[in-house]
């Protein structure tokens, strides 16, 4: 026992005191988990807001293209002093910015290349300045990542009201130095067959199965591609009413939608929605749909989140 | 509990005191049960990996929030405050002043924690613990990845209030008749670390508020869509966070400068060498970051200024590890448990630095960059180096501040079961990254290489488990019902050496 | 007898040691940054005729689209002995796009279009993952590469 005692004497502390803190400890550990877990989703229940994605809500539902097919060549030129951009021809020279005239529901086919030095790249928008409000599935390229010289690309756009849109380089300044051009879209010309038919009535129970392949690089609905029922083509008449059931019979996350274009998921149409890319689907999880059926046309029913539809969650949805 | 109070002071007492030594008290009692948190989280981790398909975590959600909350606890919650614990309570002695120089402040900086760890847990984001975007600007959910972004906003605070603290304790409230050439290099330790953080965290804190206002969609700092740039962050980020490594580290080296000489019974070869060494890593410290990021693209010419300023902090560490060898050589050594860490620790930090070199040649990082290798490679820093430092120290530590002796048979055994569990688990993980294993990842395909040595890592893991769960009991039992020490001389090293600076200490 | 202190100050002895020993690993260090530098000179110059194979990556999978325009998803299919240069880009977070079997690694940038080439120099299939954490499924970001004779 070497305690010395020349200092004054050594406060030690005592089991009693140690239990006390252990509890304190624990306790708060056995709260806390208890708030954890309690609230098990809460915590990551939120998906970020991410900036330009409300964009897609303003374009309105967009129709099958019912209309004719309009192909349409453009180039990005540029004149000599970089002054002056434009599509097809300077401004004065016969050509400069052609205006496109169309209907709606007709689909405008864009072949674009770049005969320019500079760099560009192309969209569609309905905005009467400026390079934002691009309608999906009509860009190439885009201005982060243009098309340099001589590169060029496609793209479609189908306008689905009457109106006049813009079609640009989205390369920030380049609409205002002139590449700019007018689409015209008047009324629909085709009657009876673009529009739906009053509800007939008849209805259909669809289930549709969310599936992956083991290693995620296959996905489908109900069966894997090569065995029976992979990918079930659907058809229905216009103005029936369609209910769909599906199921996330997978482990990652899924939505569903009925669109016009499968590389598009935001051309969802007919609220045909269930769930959606910031709120999809959880492995296990089941929603369901009833819609009707609109316009005759060809569709496609897919998996919503970004890149599932590439990787083969994708139908045919026909309706005739 | 603490030693230089003569009366028995209520729990809460403690709790709200200003005073150097309570303050550490907290600051280690706070960084020790996260490190017991942390780790128990990779512990879990590791059992999911130990084959591949699905163990124990359900799903790979889980998994990612378990790594994220991991490497934020062990660095922001373990580390940094426990590094604070040991400064607070020795600082004030070592450089002969009555406190620190701000109590108060020293207080208001430690009860940050209790808060900031309540955010990061009870959110648990799952970002990992750089959180770069654009993953956690447009894709990481909410509220975990806000509640993460508040928490370490508030630490980054404490952070430099603390290191305020410590610099104008030692600068200004040293005692006159102590001049800075003599100041023990634990202090200057202090000192190193705690200007380096005056200098980085300003930084990470404007790259935090920046996430924040792009995951508001206020702002697009990080966002290309709207004319940011991801990397810009991760340039932010490196900039705070390689000077920050060597904030954790330096400490741990400060307490290897107690330790060795004192159990060497020998005095530390080169006390100037020592000092110089740490000036230099301070400074050569903050030239380095960006070899985090050879694979974003960055530019011939970028990437070497950035090779050149990581190699040219290599020396430093060198000329610590010779100072310690040589402090040893030809001393009387008491193997007792703190320098068996401490040596340890040596032997690794050397590994480690080794790993890091390979790292730092261009090509050679484009093999290791984020696969195991580079897990191993830190591992071997923060776990050989620094907790094997930071527990030979509290080692070192508990009879000052307990009052009682720590039973030694079990220290050893912990030492030698971390020791081995330490080297199954990282130096395995360097290997395992050259085969191509990329870091956090919830599975793995069935390649029998990789099976293979993620069960030795497993294995290895859970025998550091067992080790830290025999620290835990250790702890708890000796300090309420441990052999009472002879505070004169608790290792019975014999002659002058003393406790760490007492102040009735003649020599002082 | 040197005079045993508290430890912080040094006795009177020869510092040559030390000295020796920092030279060394300066030497060394410099071995290496050289080396280094040499060789990643060397790696980073891309053949004239490389062909371009633009590389996407997205949540959670590998695009890649050769110069003919042939599009592949998830799967790449090249020749042996060809040089290769991949035009490497993001659509949505940062991930890696990594060949360890070829050692090609660089990061998928949303915004930027990063450079990496190489020649494939066996013929076989060799994984394709990614080497940045990206979400959910970045365990399992995988592809295939597929080297085959050039025909």
């Amino acid at each position: 026992m070497a305690q010395l005692e020349q200092q004054d004497p050594i406060y030690r502390t005592t089991p009693e005191r140690t239990y006390k803190m252990m509890a304190i400890m624990l306790g708060i550990c056995i709260v806390g988990g208890g708030i954890f877990f309690g609230l098990w989703d809460f915590w990551i229940s939120m998906p970020p807001v991410v900036p330009g994605a409300g964009d897609a809500a303003d374009h309105g539902a967009p129709v099958a293209a019912t209309g004719k097919e309009i192909p349409v060549s453009l180039s990005f030129i540029e004149s000599s002093d970089f002054r002056t951009l434009a599509f097809n021809a300077l401004p004065g020279e016969e050509g400069n910015n052609p205006t496109i005239m169309a209907n709606v529901g007709d689909k405008i086919i864009f072949d674009v290349v770049n005969d320019g030095k500079s760099f560009h790249s192309f969209g569609v928008t309905a905005a009467e300045e400026g390079f934002e409000g691009i309608f999906p599935g009509s860009e190439i390229a885009a201005a982060t990542n243009p098309l340099k010289a001589g590169e060029g690309g496609a793209s479609e756009f189908i306008p689905t009201e009457p109106g006049t849109y813009y079609y640009i380089c989205t390369v920030p300044g380049h609409r205002m130095q002139g590449m700019v051009g007018e689409i015209v879209v008047g009324e629909s010309g085709s009657s009876g067959q673009a529009t739906a038919a009053a509800p007939t009535g008849v209805s259909h129970d669809i289930n549709l199965d969310f599936i992956e392949s083991s290693d995620f690089r296959t996905l489908a609905f109900n069966a894997l591609p090569g065995e029976e029922g992979n990918n079930p083509e659907i058809r229905v008449k216009s103005g029936d009413e369609v209910t769909v059931t599906t199921t996330n019979a997978g482990v990652s996350f899924h939505a569903f939608g009925v669109v016009t274009n499968p590389d598009d998921f935001t051309s969802v149409v007919f609220d045909s929605a269930i769930n959606s890319a910031t709120n999809p689907l959880k492995a296990g999880e089941s929603g369901s749909v009833t819609f009707l059926a609109g316009a005759p046309g060809t569709y496609y029913y897919i998996c919503t989140v970004p890149g599932h539809a590439l990787q083969g969650m994708q139908g045919s949805f026909i309706v005739e | 509990m603490v030693l230089e109070l003569q009366k028995p002071r209520p729990i809460w007492q403690i709790m709200f005191s200003t005073h150097h030594t309570d303050v550490g008290l907290l600051y280690l009692i706070t960084s020790l049960a996260f490190m017991f948190m942390g780790g128990a989280l990779a512990l879990i981790l590791r059992l999911e990996l130990f084959a591949p398909g699905t163990q124990v975590i359900a799903d790979s959600m889980t998994y990612n929030r378990i790594f994220t909350v991991h490497g934020t606890t062990l660095i922001f919650l373990f580390i940094l405050p426990s590094a604070s614990a040991f400064g607070n309570y020795l600082v004030p002695i070592m450089v002969r002043f009555k406190d620190m120089a701000y109590p108060k402040l020293n207080a208001v900086a430690f009860w940050m924690i209790p808060p900031a760890g309540a955010l990061i847990w009870l959110g648990f984001a799952d970002f990992t613990w750089y959180a770069y975007p654009t993953y956690s600007t447009i894709s990481a959910p909410g509220p975990a990845a806000d509640m993460w972004i508040f928490g370490l906003k508030i630490l980054g605070v404490s952070s430099l209030l603390g290191a305020i603290n410590f610099v104008v304790t030692i600068l200004k409230c040293k005692h006159p008749d102590l001049p800075l050439s003599k100041l023990p290099l634990l202090a200057w330790s202090y000192l190193a670390s705690s200007l380096i953080i005056l200098v980085a965290i300003p930084t990470f804190a404007a790259a935090l508020l920046m996430l924040l206002t792009d995951r508001l969609g206020a702002s697009g700092f990080f966002n290309p869509g709207m004319g940011g740039d991801p990397i810009a962050y991760q340039h932010l980020f490196w900039f705070t966070f390689h000077p920050e490594v060597y904030v954790l580290v330096i400490p741990a080296i400060g307490f290897m400068y107690e330790i060795f000489p004192r159990f060497s019974r020998k005095p530390i070869f080169s006390h100037s060498s020592g000092v110089a060494a740490f000036v230099l890593l301070t400074i050569v410290g903050f030239a380095s970051w960006a070899h985090h990021m050879y694979a974003t693209g960055m530019s011939f010419t970028e990437k070497t200024v950035f090779m050149v300023g990581t190699l040219a902090a290599v020396p430093a560490s060198a000329m610590h590890t010779f100072n310690f060898l040589a402090t040893m050589w030809g001393g009387r050594i008491k193997f007792a448990t703190p320098i068996m860490w401490a040596v340890g620790g040596i032997a690794l930090f050397f590994s480690a630095g080794a790993g890091g070199v390979v790292n730092s040649a261009m090509p050679l990082d484009f093999i290791t960059h984020d696969s195991y290798w580079v897990v191993g490679h830190f591992h071997l820093f923060v776990m050989g180096t620094i907790l094997f430092g930071t527990v030979g120290f509290i080692y070192y530590m508990f009879p000052y501040v307990t009052g009682r002796m720590y039973n030694e048979m079990w220290g050893k055994i912990h030492f030698i079961l971390s020791f081995v569990g330490t080297v199954m688990v990282f130096f395995t993980q360097h290997i395992l990254g050259l085969f191509g294993m990329p870091r956090r990842i919830y599975d793995y395909p069935p390649i029998p290489e990789w099976v293979q040595m993620n069960i030795i890592i497993t294995v290895g893991a859970f025998i550091i488990g067992i080790s830290m769960a025999i620290f835990l009991g250790n702890l708890i039992y000796s300090s309420a019902k441990g052999k009472p020490a002879n505070m004169d001389d608790p290792f019975g090293l014999g002659g002058k050496y003393y406790f760490p600076y007492q102040a009735k200490n003649p020599h002082h | 007898m040197r005079q045993m202190v508290s430890g912080n100050m040094s006795g009177h002895h020869s510092t040559w040691p030390e000295w020796v020993y920092v030279g060394v690993v300066i030497a060394l260090l410099c071995y290496v940054g050289a080396e280094a530098w040499n060789i990643e000179r060397i790696v980073e110059h891309v053949p004239a005729d490389a062909e371009i194979i633009k590389v996407v990556g997205q949540q959670w999978l590998w695009t890649f689209e050769h110069e003919d325009g042939t599009k592949e998803i998830g799967e790449l299919h090249l020749e042996k002995g060809k040089a290769y240069k991949f035009e490497v880009t993001s659509k949505d977070v940062v991930h890696s796009f990594n060949i360890h079997d070829f050692t090609v690694l660089m990061d998928a940038v949303p915004g930027r279009v990063n450079t990496v080439w190489f020649s494939p120099t066996e013929t076989g299939e060799f994984p394709i993952q990614c080497r940045e954490y990206c979400g959910l499924i970045h365990y399992n970001m995988r592809g295939t590469l597929y080297v085959e004779n050039g025909a």
